[in-house]
């Protein structure tokens, strides 16, 4: 297979164009770290560590920092640190099978690293749900017990293939039951009460985070790919911690301008004609590995859509009530694309193949993540079946760099190329 | 009577609705003896060897079953019943949304679920699942577990071997219950009979993931331990506690399912703390066994602090991580001798 240069000199190199605000990224990251030490030096602010699908809004509603543990284990991953810190943790007993972002994170707080390499301090209450996996709250009820800090959790029932219209409610039911437990949690360990019109402030802004990324998803469908998942995957950052904060809604703005500017010109990440392969990327990226997204681009690959940046930008929408948007929230939670279940996952891969024009999907089997990995064996084999385009599935591990093959993995795309290659002819 | 299999990777299932619906209630154990091949079609080797050999026990045999209950479980139950949905052929496949919670809000959803399984029975095979019905179904469940605690009883007096308790369970959840009765008084006047517990065995509590076969257990009385104790799922937990009396029979059951002892799949761990400090605080043990299935994840998560706050009270604790495997594994076997022996010398630290 010929690489579209052919060449392994860095003279020969393609490299992706990132867009010119990029960079920007910096100012709502500075803010998030900015403020973490605002809320830590102010007695009368609180803190919390909450997990991906929990409902971070109502942090801010409660003027509660969300300190995250998923996203500066990525930091961890991404500075080089997180086999010592998983290694620190299998040496407290935690099995070599178990999560790596859970140990990353209990590695980093046991050894107390710097918050820049991916630290991370106790906080006033620990929020999650089992959303996603039942290991955030298995992870979280450990640290909160370790911490002696309160622990809250939301039950959120499964979204099964077949769920009808009737046991989906009777589950928004009881997750709604369980926001009033949370507004009691909150007040009794923060004295904070629920602001109704903090509260609407909050959700419009998230609103505005979340329809900005998904007007730039509507851009990435374009011929060449304006913004490929290389960049979108550090770009998100903003729908991780900051559903409801302005500092996001400015980054979004600048990167949406960028990208119509892109478009308008025919112009697309990758330099002129040499994008070659649309490819979707299903999962967390590898992300101590950032650079494989970047190196696709030397046989002429991007990642066009991912559905993983895309599930935290669910669409929401403008409610008039505290019941209403409770109900609403609730149902977001249980629909969070990366926790599809596997007839709603074939469902929605094959109509965004189609939307984004793909060429081939390569599908992360996640060692640390097994809801998600689960079902990839039938998924692969209904996107080839109904799409007739190839499938690679990578088994690898988003954070633990000792299951990461270099070559293995290099034999294994450059094969998945010359599928796509030969699927185009 | 027609088997009603149901997928449940703790005690998470209503027994008492299947057997009210007329069906025997059938726990989904799968086979190691069997090769997972069938299963590993369709998930990778890294996901739970006990969850894969059901699938490839739902694969060979649902046919042989009414129907099958997935009830919520662990991590990834939810997955397997997307899996289970395209590819095991079965008349009836309904998903029990198990709370894990067991608060005000939890409750009402457990009921709900509750109402949900009744009504698709009902509906199903054109049957009525009276309140009389669930009340004779949960008189028949209690009579199980008043006889297995007796039978477990026996375990720390007389000489019991590990595989007679494991296959005592096994038996009853997965034969008709009035058959199990009749069964489990002839067991329990044998075991009675039995000479007094082996002076050269010890003592121990077994926690942690499920065992489902039982030479595990036999690995364990060549090692010189018997298990006297244990808050397996297919285990104490099941007849641990009884179900309550109450005017309305869902009542009884919410209230049941609710306060059994917890698995690591339920939180808090601390409720599960609970019941191991109840049962060694019942019964003396020399030591606790705590081993890990390889990919079971729950119990993975809690052995780290569970084992730590057994230690802390000065029990003598070992953990290791076994494979699904009927084979004894020496290296395993060894470490296991070496904790007993030991213990006899009183070097365990």
């Amino acid at each position: 297979m010929d690489k579209v240069n052919n060449s392994n000199d860095n003279a020969g190199k393609i490299k992706l164009n990132t867009l010119p605000h990029a960079k920007d990224l910096k100012w709502p990251m500075l803010w998030w770290i900015g403020m973490e030490k605002l809320y830590r030096t102010l007695p009368w602010k609180k803190t919390a560590w909450t997990c991906a699908a929990f409902p971070i809004e109502m942090m801010w509603i409660y003027d509660i920092f969300p300190d995250h543990p998923e996203n500066m284990a990525t930091v961890a991953a991404a500075r080089k640190q997180s086999q010592r810190l998983i290694e620190h943790a299998e040496s407290m007993g935690f099995s070599r099978d178990l999560c790596s972002y859970c140990k990353t994170n209990i590695g980093a707080y046991d050894t107390q690293i710097k918050k820049t390499l991916g630290g991370i301090s106790k906080p006033d209450i620990v929020v999650c749900t089992n959303a996603i996996c039942d290991t955030h709250w298995k992870w979280f009820q450990i640290m909160a017990d370790k911490m002696n800090v309160p622990f809250f959790m939301f039950d959120i029932p499964k979204w099964v293939s077949g769920t009808d219209e009737k046991t989906l409610e009777g589950n928004i039911d009881y997750v709604v039951d369980q926001f009033y437990d949370l507004m009691v949690f909150v007040e009794k360990h923060t004295g904070k009460k629920m602001n109704e019109k903090r509260l609407y402030n909050v959700l419009d802004r998230s609103m505005e985070l979340s329809d900005l990324w998904r007007e730039i998803f509507e851009h990435r469908k374009a011929v060449p790919s304006p913004y490929s998942g290389a960049e979108t995957s550090a770009a998100f950052f903003p729908l991780v911690v900051l559903p409801g904060v302005q500092v996001g809604v400015n980054f979004f703005k600048k990167i949406l301008a960028d990208i119509k500017n892109l478009t308008a010109k025919g112009e697309g990440t990758m330099p002129k004609g040499k994008e070659k392969y649309r490819v979707m990327w299903e999962g967390i990226p590898f992300w101590y590995r950032m650079r494989f997204m970047y190196d696709l681009a030397q046989y002429g690959a991007v990642i066009a859509f991912e559905p993983y940046t895309y599930s935290f930008a669910p669409e929401k929408k403008k409610c008039l009530t505290m019941e209403e948007t409770l109900r609403h929230v609730a149902k977001l939670i249980m629909d969070t694309p990366y926790a599809y279940n596997l007839e709603r996952r074939i469902e929605n891969f094959e109509k965004w193949i189609d939307e984004y024009k793909l060429d081939g999907v390569i599908l992360h089997e996640n060692m640390s993540c097994r809801p998600s990995s689960a079902g990839m064996v039938d998924l692969a084999e209904a996107i080839m079946r109904d799409k007739g385009i190839p499938v690679l599935i990578l088994q690898c591990d988003m954070n633990d760099p000792r299951a990461y093959s270099e070559g293995q993995i290099k034999t294994r795309v450059e094969g998945f190329i010359e599928l796509m290659e030969a699927n185009k002819k | 009577m027609k088997k009603l299999a149901y997928f449940d990777s703790s005690h998470e299932m209503p027994l008492e609705i299947i057997i009210a619906a007329g069906f025997t209630p059938y726990k989904i154990l799968g086979d190691v003896h069997q090769s997972n091949d069938p299963a590993d079609k369709y998930l990778s080797s890294f996901f739970c060897p006990a969850a894969r050999s059901w699938l490839t026990e739902a694969l060979a045999h649902s046919k042989e079953w009414a129907g099958i209950i997935f009830a919520q479980g662990c991590n990834s139950t939810n997955r397997h019943y997307d899996v289970w949905k395209v590819h095991v052929e079965t008349p009836f496949l309904h998903w029990f949304g198990a709370p894990l919670l067991d608060n005000a809000a939890a409750k009402k959803y457990y009921r709900v679920e509750l109402q949900r399984l009744i009504s698709h029975l009902e509906n199903q095979f054109g049957i009525k699942i009276t309140p009389e019905k669930i009340g004779e179904a949960i008189s028949k469940s209690n009579e199980i577990k008043k006889k297995l605690q007796q039978l477990s009883a026996f375990r720390a007096l007389k000489d019991i071997p590990n595989r007679n308790y494991l296959a005592a369970v096994i038996k009853c959840l997965t034969y008709p219950v009035d058959e199990v009765s009749v069964w489990l008084d002839a067991e329990i006047k044998a075991w009675n009979s039995k000479p007094a517990f082996p002076s050269g065995k010890k003592r121990f509590l077994l926690t942690g993931s499920d065992i489902t076969y039982v030479e595990w257990m036999d690995t364990l009385d060549d090692c010189g331990i018997r298990v006297v104790r244990d808050d397996l799922s297919v285990g104490e937990r099941f007849f641990a506690t009884l179900i309550p009396d109450k005017s309305d029979p869902l009542d009884a059951l919410i209230e049941y399912y609710m306060n059994i002892p917890k698995p690591a799949t339920r939180p808090t761990i601390q409720k599960r703390l609970d019941y191991l400090y109840k049962a060694l605080g019942e019964t003396k043990v020399d030591g606790v066994l705590s081993q890990n299935v390889k990919f079971c994840e729950p119990f993975a998560y809690d052995s780290v602090p569970v084992n730590n706050a057994l230690k802390a009270k000065g029990y003598k604790v070992i953990h290791l991580e076994r494979d699904f495997s009927p084979a004894a594994d020496q290296q395993l076997a060894n470490r296991l001798a070496a904790f007993v022996e030991m213990m006899e010398v009183g070097n365990n630290g």
